[in-house]
């Protein structure tokens, strides 16, 4: 299976400039409207956020999840599929 | 597997005294908790505006120019937005002469769905008698 940032999400998520706890409770709302094995793309630049929250919810409930930091950029793409 | 349902209740005004900001945000923060708990277990805010606290639900609140503050009118906006059961008492509202319109009920402008609700002291002290933790601030 490709990885998921090389596939075409299915919908994309802005919370740059937000901070914890917005980026994972927002990521959490909008993965409860996507249907299982759609990709959610998460643009986030807040580090507790990208690195340990929404990481550790995504695991915890079993989806699949690759982050990519853009250290030009000062931002992290998160790629999440819902399981 | 357990929910536990926690009761914020607002009586103070806003920026007088820090109550109603931190109030809010643990209402907010606590919908991250669940990464930390056992597989089923949550938490359930719900925030309860009383007395002088309704006063943190107004609209148009001028706290940077006044005060050098953010405004407790985006916390509440905040709470909607994270979908958080937002009651406002409206014996309260009524008392000091506000409108429904003077409130902020929704937060549409920023993605929200959930909307604020305005209802009977009775209504806001059977939540009190539904929640695990009650909270006065």
């Amino acid at each position: 299976m490709a990885d998921l940032k090389t596939q075409t999400p299915t919908e994309t998520l802005d919370v740059l400039g937000r901070v914890c706890p917005y980026p994972l409770v927002l990521t959490k709302k909008q993965l409860e409207k996507m249907t299982e094995g759609a990709i959610l793309k998460i643009l986030c630049d807040a580090p507790a956020s990208a690195e340990d929250s929404i990481p550790r919810f995504a695991e915890k409930k079993g989806y699949g999840i690759e982050v990519v930091k853009l250290e030009d950029k000062g931002y992290w793409e998160i790629f999440i599929e819902k399981k | 597997m357990a929910i536990k349902k926690l009761g914020f209740v607002i009586r103070t005004l806003p920026y007088k005294i820090e109550g109603s900001r931190l109030a809010m945000t643990h209402a907010i923060s606590s919908q991250t908790v669940e990464i930390y708990l056992e597989d089923g277990d949550n938490v359930e805010p719900v925030v309860c505006f009383i007395g002088d606290g309704v006063l943190n639900c107004l609209k148009n609140q001028q706290a940077m120019k006044h005060y050098g503050l953010t405004s407790l009118g985006q916390h509440v906006k905040n709470s909607l937005l994270l979908d958080l059961n937002v009651l406002i008492c409206k014996e309260d509202i009524d008392r000091l002469g506000i409108k429904e319109d003077a409130l902020i009920m929704d937060a549409e402008d920023i993605g929200g769905e959930t909307k604020a609700k305005i209802v009977p002291y009775s209504e806001i002290q059977k939540a009190m008698e539904s929640v695990d933790h009650l909270l006065f601030c």
